[in-house]
C-alpha cells in the first residue's frame, strides 16, 4: 500500500525539476545561448585573473580596456587619435598591396599561360618563396629607412607570394575541358584567354588577393613594430614602452576588429566580382 | 616535328638553371660595379664568406651560427608541437561536439582575426623575452590552421557513412573515433604544413622584436651594425631551414597518408 503510493507520487515531484532540466537541456543545444555564455565566461574569468593579478600587474581588467579605447578617441597619442593611426596604417597597407598586387597577378597569369615564362620567372620565385617577409624588414630599412617606403615594401613583398602563387595556379589548374569545349566552337587563343582563362581563373585569383590582404595586415604591424610613429603597430609599441598593457590590449582589439572587418568585406566583394564562384568546401 | 619538339623540351629544361645563374650572377655584378653602395647590398659572395667564417667565429654577434639555427628551431618545434596537440584535437572535438563548438568557438574567433605579431609586446610583458615568451607566440599562429582545417575536416565527414554507423547503434563517441577522425586526416595533414608555415614566419618577428640569439636576432643584428652580408646570410638561412622542415614534413605526410589516398 505504502509503496504504492509512493510510486505514484514520486514522478509527479520529479517532474517539474526534469522539465527544468529538459529546459537547460534545450538551451545548451541552442548554438547562439552557448556562444553568449561562452563570451560572457571568457570575460568573467578575463576578469578575475585581472582582479587576482594572476599574470602580476600586466593583465587590466575588461573595463579598463574599454575605457582606454574610450580615451583613445578622445585624447590623442602622439599627436593622432585612434581614426588617425588606424587611418596611417590602412593607408601603408593599401598602398603596399596595390603594388604587389599590381606586379603579381600579370606575373602570375604569364607564369601560367607561357612555359617560357614560367621557366625563367619560377625558379628565382622558389628561390625567393621560403623567407618570410619579415624576414625582409632589416633588408628594408638599410635600404629605404624608417619612412614609409620601408612599410610599403614590405607589405607589398608579404601580398607578392600568395598572389603570384594563386593566379599561377588558377591559370593552371583550369579544368582542360573547357578550352577543349571553346576551342570546338571555333574559339582563338586570345578568346580561349580572356574569355574562358580569365573567368575561370577569377575565383583562385581573389582568393589570392584575400589571403595577401591578411597578409599585408599582420606585415604593417611587424614593419610598425620595428620603427614608425604612426599607426596602429605604434600604438602596441608605446604601450610596451609606457608598460600600460591596457593600451595594448586596446590596440589588439581594434586590431582584430578590423582584420575581421578587412576578411567580411573581401567575402562580399567576391560575391559581387565573382558570383560565379562554385560552392568549394573550405 | 619531333625534333621540334624535343631541342623546346630541351630548353625549357635548361632555363630554369639558366635564370638562377642569371640571377645570382646580376646580383653579384650590381654590387661589384657599383650601383648598389655596398653598404646597402652585400654580393653573393660576400654572404658566401661570412657564412664559412660564422661557422667558427662568434664575433660581431656573439654566437657561433649553428647556435642561431639551434635556437630558432628549438622555439619554432616547441610551438609547433604545442599548436598541433592543442590545436588538433580541439578542432576536432569542435566539429563533432556541438557543446564544445559553441564554447570553444567565440574564444576562438575572437583571438584568430589578431595577427601573431600583435601579441608580441603583450606576451613580453607576460613571460619575458625567453624561450617561452616565443613559444607562446609561435603557438598562437600555429595554432589558428590547426584548429581550422580539423573542425572543418570533421563537419566534411561523409553523413551517410555517419547514418550507417548510428543504425548499427554506435554511440556517439564510438563514430567520432571511428569515422570522423579518419575522414578528416588528410585536411588535418594540410594543416601541418600551415601550421609551419605560420610558425616559420611568426618565430622570425618574435626574435626581430626581442632575443639574443636566433635567426631573427642575426637579421635584426645586421642591421644594427650596418652589415647587409649578415642580413642576407640570415634570410637566406631562414629561407632554407623553413624549406627543409617543409620537405621533411611532407615526406612524413607521404607516409603516414599513404594509406588513406591510396
Amino acid at each position: 500500500m505504502a509503496s504504492q503510493t509512493g510510486t505514484t507520487t514520486i514522478p509527479n515531484r520529479r517532474q517539474p525539476p526534469r522539465r527544468l532540466i529538459k529546459v537547460l537541456f534545450s538551451a545548451f543545444g541552442n548554438r547562439y545561448f552557448l556562444y553568449t555564455l561562452s563570451v560572457v565566461m571568457f570575460l568573467t574569468f578575463w576578469d578575475l585573473a585581472a582582479v587576482q593579478k594572476i599574470l602580476g600587474n600586466f593583465l587590466p581588467r575588461p573595463i579598463e580596456v574599454l575605457s582606454q579605447l574610450m580615451s583613445l578617441n578622445t585624447e590623442p597619442l602622439a599627436s593622432k587619435t585612434l581614426f588617425e593611426h588606424l587611418w596611417a596604417s590602412i593607408h601603408r597597407v593599401l598602398i603596399g598591396w596595390a603594388i604587389g598586387v599590381s606586379i603579381a597577378v600579370p606575373l602570375g597569369i604569364f607564369m601560367g599561360l607561357n612555359p617560357y615564362v614560367r621557366a625563367i620567372v619560377k625558379p628565382v620565385f622558389d628561390l625567393l618563396k621560403p623567407m618570410p617577409p619579415i624576414s625582409w624588414i632589416s633588408l628594408s630599412i638599410l635600404w629605404f629607412g624608417l619612412g614609409e617606403e620601408s612599410k610599403v615594401f614590405i607589405i607589398a613583398i608579404g601580398s607578392f607570394v600568395p598572389c603570384i602563387l594563386n593566379s599561377y595556379n588558377g591559370i593552371r589548374l583550369i579544368d582542360p575541358a573547357l578550352y577543349d569545349a571553346a576551342r570546338m566552337l571555333g574559339a582563338s587563343r586570345r578568346q580561349e584567354i580572356v574569355e574562358v582563362g580569365f573567368f575561370a581563373s577569377a575565383p583562385a585569383i581573389f582568393a589570392g588577393l584575400q589571403i595577401s590582404l591578411s597578409i599585408a595586415w599582420s606585415c604593417v604591424l611587424a614593419a610598425e613594430l620595428v620603427g614608425s610613429r604612426s599607426g596602429m603597430g605604434f600604438i602596441i609599441i608605446l604601450g610596451m614602452n609606457q608598460s600600460s598593457p591596457a593600451l595594448i590590449i586596446a590596440g589588439m582589439v581594434v586590431i582584430a576588429i578590423t582584420a575581421c572587418l578587412i576578411s567580411v568585406g573581401m567575402d562580399r566583394l567576391e560575391n559581387i566580382v565573382c558570383p560565379w564562384k562554385r560552392e568549394l568546401p573550405q | 616535328m619531333m625534333a621540334k619538339r624535343n631541342t623546346r623540351g630541351r630548353i625549357l629544361k635548361l632555363i630554369p638553371f639558366i635564370s638562377v645563374a642569371a640571377f645570382i650572377i646580376s646580383w653579384q655584378l650590381i654590387v661589384e660595379l657599383g650601383v648598389v653602395p655596398k653598404m646597402l647590398l652585400a654580393a653573393p659572395l660576400d654572404v658566401l664568406r661570412l657564412f664559412i667564417d660564422k661557422l667558427t667565429q662568434p664575433h660581431p654577434d656573439g654566437a657561433l651560427l649553428y647556435v642561431h639555427v639551434l635556437v630558432s628551431l628549438e622555439e619554432a618545434i616547441l610551438g609547433y608541437f604545442f599548436a598541433l596537440a592543442i590545436g588538433i584535437p580541439l578542432g576536432l572535438l569542435m566539429g563533432w561536439f556541438h557543446t564544445i563548438e559553441g564554447f570553444a568557438r567565440p574564444i576562438f574567433e575572437m583571438i584568430r582575426p589578431i595577427p601573431a605579431v600583435a601579441w608580441i609586446p603583450l606576451t613580453i610583458f607576460w613571460f619575458g623575452i625567453g624561450l617561452s615568451g616565443k613559444v607562446f607566440i609561435i603557438w598562437l599562429s600555429g595554432i589558428v590552421p590547426c584548429v581550422i582545417n580539423s573542425f572543418v575536416g570533421v563537419t566534411l565527414t561523409n553523413p551517410t557513412s555517419v547514418q550507417m554507423a548510428k543504425t548499427y547503434g554506435a554511440s556517439k563517441w564510438k563514430i567520432f573515433c571511428t569515422i570522423c577522425i579518419p575522414s578528416a586526416l588528410p585536411m588535418v595533414f594540410g594543416a601541418l604544413q600551415m601550421a609551419l608555415a605560420a610558425c616559420w614566419t611568426t618565430l622570425v618577428a618574435a626574435e626581430l622584436i626581442a632575443a639574443n640569439t636566433g635567426l631573427g636576432f642575426l637579421i635584426t643584428m645586421g642591421r644594427r651594425l650596418t652589415m647587409p652580408d649578415m642580413v642576407v646570410l640570415g634570410m637566406v638561412l631562414v629561407g632554407l631551414t623553413g624549406f627543409v622542415i617543409g620537405v621533411i614534413i611532407d615526406a612524413v605526410e607521404k607516409k603516414l597518408l599513404a594509406g588513406i589516398r591510396r
